[in-house]
Formats: structure tokens, C-alpha cells, sequence
């Protein structure tokens, strides 16, 4: 089974690719400012989202996938 | 870093004046250092219970450090206006403390000897770590 080469342009993409992936660098705990914002939390209230996915397990008798909780800011 | 470790010297402006302060300024002191920012939930917590604790400890051998890590610093100025401290301030906003202390949580604490050694070090901040401290601090100054 023979493949076709790639293009110029499609190698010049990976390089790319891979030089920004260097550049990627974890967010320290200091720097969580804005993450910890209202505005960034996943979601609008945490105490009703708990309350809904509480009647939804008791309804469907299943529970998980939602996804995490709470803003991310780091603080334990 | 952790207990046994000599902590790393810093030079900070204060909060305030603007007067740089370093480690060295507190030697001879038993220093409770706290990393801190306004956005940080437990943070907001903590400051507050350690102005109430200061006034528990002799003011010539103890002392309480708090070090801002808000980028912005009138966050940090919108909060002190609610919940003033008697205690230092000092402003990091580039972070560089923190990461030369290898912060791994908001807040982080360090109990700090009269020599500048690390006695013992918190990461994160709860009610129960309170009595804790202040056991600590009572230790430290006998």
C-alpha cells in the first residue's frame, strides 16, 4: 500500500505545530486570578447545578458526565 | 520547600510606602510568611483570623509577613479596605517569590525561625489549620 507524500505546506504545518507546543506551559497556582473569576466558573451556581444533577439521578436512575464543578481558581 | 530548609531572602515593596523589605529586616524574629492573593477564596479567610492572632504574640519576637500575588494590585487594596491588617504587606505581582518559594497551592504559609529557617510549611488554608499555627508559633517562641 503506497501513501502520498506530503505537502510542503502540510510539513511546514507540523513543524509549526510543534514549535507552539513548546511554548505551552502549566498555569501556576499564583496565576489563577483569572480563572477565578464568576464570569469563568462552568457553572452560573454550583449549589443549583448539584440540585439538579441530584433529581436527575434519582429520575434516571444514573448519574455522571456532567462534567466538573467550580471555577478552577486553584484554592484546594 | 519545607521544614529544614533555609528560606529563600526576597526584596518586596511594601504596601503602602512603597520601602522595599526583605527577609534579612525580620532576622532575630520569628516570622509567620503567607502567600496570598484576593481572588483566593481560603485567602480571604485566612487574612482576616491572622490579624486576630497577631495580638496574641509578642510584638518585638514575632512577626506576620503577607505576601500579594494579585497582578493587579488595587484588587489587593479593594480587599485590605474591607478587612484592614495591621501586618506587612508586601507586593509580588510578577509572581517571582512564589515561584522561587515553589508555591504549590493558594494560600501557602511558612513558620519561619529567627535565623531564617523553615520550621514548618502549609499549603492551602483551613479553619482547623489555625490552632495548628498558633501551636506552632507558642513552640517557636519558647
Amino acid at each position: 500500500m503506497r501513501f502520498a507524500r506530503p505537502s510542503t505546506s502540510a510539513r511546514v504545518f507540523v513543524v509549526v505545530l510543534c514549535v507552539s507546543c513548546t511554548a505551552c506551559a502549566p498555569v501556576q497556582p499564583w496565576e489563577r486570578g483569572r480563572l477565578a473569576q464568576p464570569q469563568m466558573a462552568l457553572e452560573a451556581d454550583a449549589l443549583l447545578s448539584a440540585m439538579d444533577q441530584h433529581v436527575y439521578t434519582s429520575k434516571e436512575a444514573a448519574s455522571g458526565g456532567v462534567g466538573p464543578s467550580g471555577g478552577g481558581c486553584g484554592c484546594n | 520547600m519545607g521544614a529544614g530548609d533555609t528560606a529563600p531572602d526576597f526584596e518586596l515593596p511594601a504596601m503602602g510606602n512603597e520601602l522595599p523589605m526583605s527577609l534579612a529586616d525580620f532576622t532575630g524574629r520569628v516570622v509567620y510568611l503567607d502567600f496570598w492573593a484576593s481572588w483566593c477564596g481560603p485567602c480571604r479567610k485566612s487574612l482576616p483570623l491572622y490579624e486576630e492572632m497577631k495580638g496574641e504574640f509578642p510584638e518585638d519576637r514575632f512577626e506576620i509577613v503577607a505576601i500579594n500575588l494579585d497582578e493587579d494590585r488595587y484588587d489587593a487594596i479593594r480587599f485590605l479596605e474591607k478587612h484592614p491588617v495591621s501586618y506587612t504587606i508586601l507586593l509580588d505581582p510578577a509572581g517571582t517569590t512564589a515561584s522561587q518559594w515553589q508555591i504549590q497551592a493558594m494560600p501557602s504559609s511558612f513558620l519561619l525561625d529567627g535565623d531564617g529557617q523553615i520550621i514548618k510549611a502549609w499549603a492551602g488554608f483551613t479553619s482547623s489549620h489555625l490552632e495548628e499555627i498558633q501551636n506552632e508559633i507558642r513552640s517557636s517562641l519558647h
